[in-house]
């Protein structure tokens, strides 16, 4: 059996105080293996993006303990939680976040500069997984002058181009058409199968769920199955 | 009565409320919106109103430093001026007053006193005396004496004591002197002191008087000091019995309203004089009402001065204002786009724009006027510090800062306007906007073919404006900036035009590097212009203005390149660091919106570092300049009557002749100048000859060094003085007669003669008709001793043999000082006045550097708007990278990082606005400084001053990263969570 990646027990995240208070996760406990592809569904306001966060590191949670490879992400220091994502995750979100000054390749590189590694070596790695989801021709343009499908690839390569441990997708189909939507996400399928990546996917698209090993349906802060 | 000037400002301002009420009531939803634009936030509209004050501060601060300076001047001129409105006197041979008949006075009063805007006609003697006081044994060489009658004088004002007592005037046979003199003397009430004149009179100090409008008459109390006498006393003293050589004239009422009358009273005087005199050698002046427009008028030059270099920040307020509107359309756009989708109309934003810029414009140029108004008494503060020497105290300096109604309504109407023209032009701008682009935010495409097609066309306009005024102005004598700004518009133009069918990249990289050359290259200048235009202020402005455009336009076109250099220069390929890719990004690739910075920071540091560094080339040059006024001699004296054989006298005196070397006596007296086109012919002026027979110490033609700013066909010195020694019709003139084009100055000057080598002028003694025809051989670079040289069989023909004017050359090693004592106390009884030439030009820019100094603060102010611009940009760039931020973040970004990023990113553009600002403003006083006409004022070598300049930078590095800290703090404290999934 592969080795856990992601692990969390009885995790909560509780924003606000008082008459405000929301409970966004309600003690989740997952374990989330080495190359498994997990998509994390339910209904809008039910703690799947807060849960994308809590568990890569963007953001705290309020009680109980999430293991990354191990380590208690959240006993970490914000430089160290910092340079655990440079080096060992990727994300992918529903509006690509890239970076508009920046041109496809330079995106795509900086998070191997960010990890330390040398420009040569980060412009070849850029432009080979850039080569490699069909964008060799669109290197040096920027986001402006890319299609929303061109720019959610760009942001795939980006959260790849790391070899990182694990990918974290939010909504990475939501802004996408029928025809975008089934690109990324059999390009999601391909790349987790390719590199052996843990691939967590935030979603409301049931043809990404049926593309994933397994899926963790939320209600209320809980998983429900 | 309200000044029209007002009223007209203010109807300005109530058309432009009134437009807008009317535009406000039939557009309500308009209005209404930017009302709640308004209100949206209150720092924000706080931090807007700040950022838009700027202008209006330094033009409110300009006015009130003319104010008070205006003040400060007519203060010293009534002073100085007394309650002499008219005065009544002839020029004699001498240079002295003209002494006349008292019956001429009598005949005169008689006229004239049932003139109802007389209150007072007063006979007097004006003239120069010498006193040592004998209790104290000190001597003063340089002192007014003014005899006048207590009886007669009342209308010139009452003499108040020390102790405070009024007293109606000297009694015969004793004196009263002014402060300064007592001063001077260490004389008090009942000290003995001898006068000297043609005859010796000893006298009591009946008092010391105090140097009110009364007792400072002529010196106004700075320098100098006064002996009054009777009449009876002064007329002893000169050994003019029964003559009197002035007389007073006071109109009715106070000064300022006395000098309203001083051209009637004057046309009215005239008429009387001629029926008493017959037109003789007496002539009426109105020397109250000539200073007072003359004060005024150098007012006006300072302020100018202030105004032009604050114009550098004005503008850079102007693209504040710009970047400021820019943003707020941007931050604006997805709901701009939604009104327009829904069906308002384009002008409807506009409108929206206006009225919120309206408030903001009329809160800003409140607030910026009243601003000036403190930062305007922080500079006479200043003044007061720097300036105050002997009696221009501290105190009457801070005394005489002054706001007129006037100023502040200007202030507030020129503020208003300009934050209003600015906000509708850039409202213009903001509302263009393609609603699905606006709503989505997508990127707006590259310009569209038809836009160049507009731009070529306006390129045309521009490049044939720009041939015309060239055309018109490129010979002659016009303001230099004139012929510049043509150049400029024509490059401009061309370059507008060829950007329709060539890459933008070359077209305006080529039109910046053009204006670079063409504004910053003097010898470019010089070469297609010549050096016949005139200089002035505004050419420092139009140049500052077009280097700085095209520099920005080089770093516009070549950011990109820029950066990826900067990238491997630093790091190597192998170093893009995330933080410098990340930093550089930004202003490379939005390279507008980084030029609106740089150009606010470029052009408050250029104007900073170029009075610094001009203030420095004048002090580096301080000794060529004294050479150069002084013409290697070290002092320059006076004497009342001739001292027969002076050079003999000083060479048989052990302690003269050890302490100097050369002593030059010259021929100097009064003469009228008549010069083709001058229509106030003729012009009193100072005829100076030097005797050709003159031993080798004593030769004026072999010992003095004077250069030439310009001689006839290229004559050397050497051969000008030599035609001067031999040619009776070679005259030499000092530089008033012809200025050298491109000096610095600003208002109005004093009517001249102006006369080049090879013109001729007649001269002609006052009082004589006979007249004598001189050819101008060279101009002067000396400003110490105005006149004009000729030949001495020329002076002596035309009746000029005494020699009252001396040079004296120090030897190397004696002090001046003691040199200058020694002289003084060997030739008292002679009336020798000296000075040291070396000490009077270097108080004298001692005074000029205070100004620099002043203005460099001045100019400081502007650091304002490029803290406000910086502080503006940051904030809106975290409000709009936030998502980008939360992504760095996501990527493994830590919040130094992101912390670095910003601190870099901004760090960039300062400092790239400061190397542009700094390289600039040194060039333009290289420029200036290694001109021919600087050279010709001694400045020869051109001085950068390090330290100065290393402060400003510093400060404003410093100022600039303190607007940006904040909110690169709040950046690097973004949740990333909550960044990256952040909405529009």
């Amino acid at each position: 059996m592969a080795e856990t990646v992601v692990g969390g027990e009885d995790v909560w995240k509780v924003y606000g105080a008082g008459e405000t208070e929301v409970h966004a996760l309600r003690g989740l406990t997952v374990d989330i293996r080495r190359g498994e592809m997990i998509a994390i569904m339910g209904p809008s306001g039910c703690g799947k993006t807060t849960f994308l966060n809590c568990f890569s590191g963007l953001d705290e949670i309020t009680r109980g303990r999430v293991t990354i490879e191990g380590t208690d992400l959240h006993a970490m220091s914000d430089r160290q939680r910092s340079e655990y994502r440079a080096k060992r995750t990727g994300f992918v979100f529903q509006s690509y976040n890239l970076l508009p000054v920046l041109s496809a390749v330079e995106n795509v590189e900086m998070p191997m500069l960010i990890a330390g590694a040398k420009g040569t070596e980060a412009r070849a790695r850029a432009i080979e997984v850039l080569t490699d989801l069909g964008l060799g021709d669109r290197l040096h343009h920027r986001p402006a002058e890319l299609s929303g499908g061109q720019q959610q690839r760009v942001s795939l390569a980006r959260a790849l181009v790391n070899r990182p441990a694990i990918v974290w997708a939010d909504e990475p189909t939501g802004n996408l058409d029928d025809e975008g939507s089934k690109l990324v996400t059999s390009l999601l399928r391909e790349l987790n199968r390719k590199y052996s990546q843990t691939m967590v996917v935030v979603t409301h698209d049931a043809e990404v769920a049926t593309g994933c090993d397994r899926t963790l349906r939320m209600k209320d802060g809980q998983f429900v199955t | 009565m309200v000044d029209p000037t007002i009223l007209v400002l203010l109807l300005i301002v109530l058309i432009v409320f009134v437009g807008s009420a009317v535009v406000a009531l039939r557009n309500r939803l308009t209005f209404r919106i930017a009302m709640r634009n308004v209100r949206r936030s209150r720092g924000r509209t706080v931090l807007l109103i700040l950022g838009l004050l700027v202008g209006t501060t330094i033009i409110s601060g300009s006015f009130v430093v003319g104010d008070t300076v205006t003040q400060l001047n007519l203060h010293y001129t009534y002073l100085g001026g007394g309650y002499v409105d008219e005065a009544i006197y002839g020029i004699a041979p001498s240079g002295g007053h003209l002494y006349f008949p008292y019956s001429t006075y009598s005949q005169i009063a008689q006229l004239a006193g049932t003139n109802p805007s007389i209150a007072g006609i007063t006979p007097a003697i004006i003239d120069l005396t010498q006193a040592l006081d004998k209790s104290t044994g000190i001597p003063q060489t340089n002192l007014n004496l003014i005899g006048t009658n207590a009886n007669q004088s009342a209308a010139l004002g009452t003499f108040v004591t020390d102790s405070g007592a009024q007293v109606a005037g000297p009694v015969p046979g004793q004196i009263l002197l002014d402060d300064e003199g007592a001063r001077q003397m260490n004389a008090t009430v009942g000290n003995t002191l001898v006068l000297f004149g043609p005859h010796t009179l000893v006298v009591k100090v009946q008092a010391v008087v105090q140097d009110n409008v009364r007792g400072a008459y002529l010196t106004a109390g700075l320098s100098g000091g006064n002996v009054f006498t009777d009449l009876s006393t002064a007329q002893a003293l000169q050994n003019v019995s029964g003559l009197i050589n002035y007389i007073a004239v006071t109109n009715v009422g106070s000064q300022a309203s006395g000098v309203g009358l001083s051209s009637s009273v004057s046309s009215s005087l005239n008429a009387t004089l001629t029926a008493v005199t017959g037109g003789a050698a007496l002539k009426v002046y109105s020397p109250l009402q000539t200073s007072v427009a003359n004060a005024v008028a150098s007012s006006v030059n300072t302020e100018t001065i202030f105004l032009v270099l604050g114009l550098f920040s004005i503008v850079a307020g102007a693209m504040l204002i710009v970047g400021i509107f820019v943003m707020l359309a941007e931050e604006r756009k997805g709901e701009m786009g939604m009104l327009r989708a829904v069906g308002v109309q384009r002008g409807d934003l506009v409108r929206i724009f206006y009225f919120e810029g309206l408030v903001y414009s009329v809160g800003s140029a409140l607030a910026g006027t009243f601003l000036g108004v403190i930062a305007g008494y922080s500079l006479v503060w200043a003044f007061s510090i720097l300036l105050a020497s002997g009696n221009l105290t501290s105190n009457a300096i801070l005394q005489s800062f002054t706001v007129t109604p006037i100023s502040l309504v200007e202030s507030y109407v020129l503020g208003f306007l300009l934050t209003i023209v600015t906000v509708t032009l850039a409202s213009r701008r903001a509302s263009r906007l393609n609603i699905v682009r606006a709503i989505r935010d997508i990127p707006e495409p590259p310009p569209s073919v038809r836009i160049y097609r507009y731009l070529a066309y306006l390129g045309a306009v521009l490049a044939a404006l720009g041939v015309l005024v060239f055309a018109t102005s490129f010979r002659g004598s016009s303001d230099v900036s004139v012929p510049v700004l043509g150049g400029a518009l024509l490059i401009l133009g061309l370059g507008l035009i060829a950007s329709r069918f060539f890459k933008n990249r070359p077209v305006f990289s080529l039109v910046g590097l053009a204006l670079l050359l063409w504004a910053g290259a003097e010898p470019l200048q010089t070469a297609v212009l010549g050096s016949s235009h005139s200089g002035g202020i505004f050419v420092v402005f139009v140049s500052g203005i077009l280097m700085v455009a095209g520099a920005l336009l080089l770093f516009v076109f070549n950011s990109t390149s820029l950066v990826n250099g900067m990238l491997r220069l630093a790091s190597g390929r192998s170093g893009r660091t995330p933080v410098a890719r990340v930093a550089l990004a930004h202003p490379s690739r939005q390279p507008a919106r980084t030029a609106i910075t740089l150009s606010i920071f470029a052009l408050v540091v250029f104007t900073m570092v170029a009075v610094a560094t001009f203030g420095s080339t004048v002090e580096s040059n301080l000794n060529t300049v004294i050479n150069n006024e002084s013409g290697g001699y070290s002092i320059v004296g006076f004497s009342t009557s001739t001292i027969p054989d002076l050079p003999g006298k000083v060479a048989n005196n052990s302690t003269l002749a050890a302490a100097f070397s050369t002593v030059v006596p010259l021929v100097a007296g009064a003469v009228n100048v008549n010069a083709t086109g001058y229509s106030m012919n003729p012009f009193a002026d100072t005829l100076f000859a030097a005797p050709t027979n003159a031993g080798p110490a004593s030769n004026f033609y072999s010992t003095n060094r004077f250069n030439f700013y310009a001689t006839l066909h290229g004559m050397t010195a050497a051969q000008v003085w030599a035609a001067l020694q031999t040619d009776p019709t070679a005259a030499v003139v000092d530089q008033t007669y012809d200025p050298a084009p491109g000096a610095i100055g600003g208002g109005p000057v004093a009517a001249h003669p102006l006369v080049h080598p090879g013109d001729s002028v007649r001269l002609s003694r006052p009082g004589s008709t006979g007249q004598t025809s001189v050819t101008i051989l060279g101009v002067l670079s000396e400003t110490i001793l105005n006149g004009i040289w000729v030949n001495p069989q020329t002076a002596a023909a035309t009746g000029y043999l005494n020699q009252t004017l001396y040079f004296f050359t120090v030897r190397s090693g004696v002090s001046i000082s003691i040199a200058d004592t020694e002289a003084k106390t060997a030739f008292f009884s002679a009336g020798l006045v000296l000075f040291d030439i070396g000490s009077l030009i270097a108080t004298a820019i001692a005074g000029e550097e205070g100004i620099i100094t002043l203005l460099e603060i001045f100019v400081g102010l502007g650091l304002a708007v490029g803290i406000a611009a910086m502080g503006i940009v940051a904030l809106r760039a975290v409000v709009e990278r936030r998502r980008e931020i939360g992504m760095l973040r996501a990527e493994g970004f830590t919040q130094g990082m992101v912390l670095k990023a910003f601190v870099l990113e901004y760090s960039f553009v300062t400092v790239l606005g400061l190397a542009i600002g700094t390289s600039l403003g040194v060039l333009i006083v290289y420029n200036l400084a290694l001109s021919p006409n600087a050279a010709a004022s001694g400045i020869v070598s051109f001085s950068i001053p390090w330290l100065n300049i290393g402060i400003v930078l510093a400060a404003a590095y410093g100022l600039a990263m303190a607007a940006i800290a904040g909110p690169s703090w709040r950046a690097s404290r973004i949740p990333p969570a909550e960044a990256v999934r952040s909405t529009d």
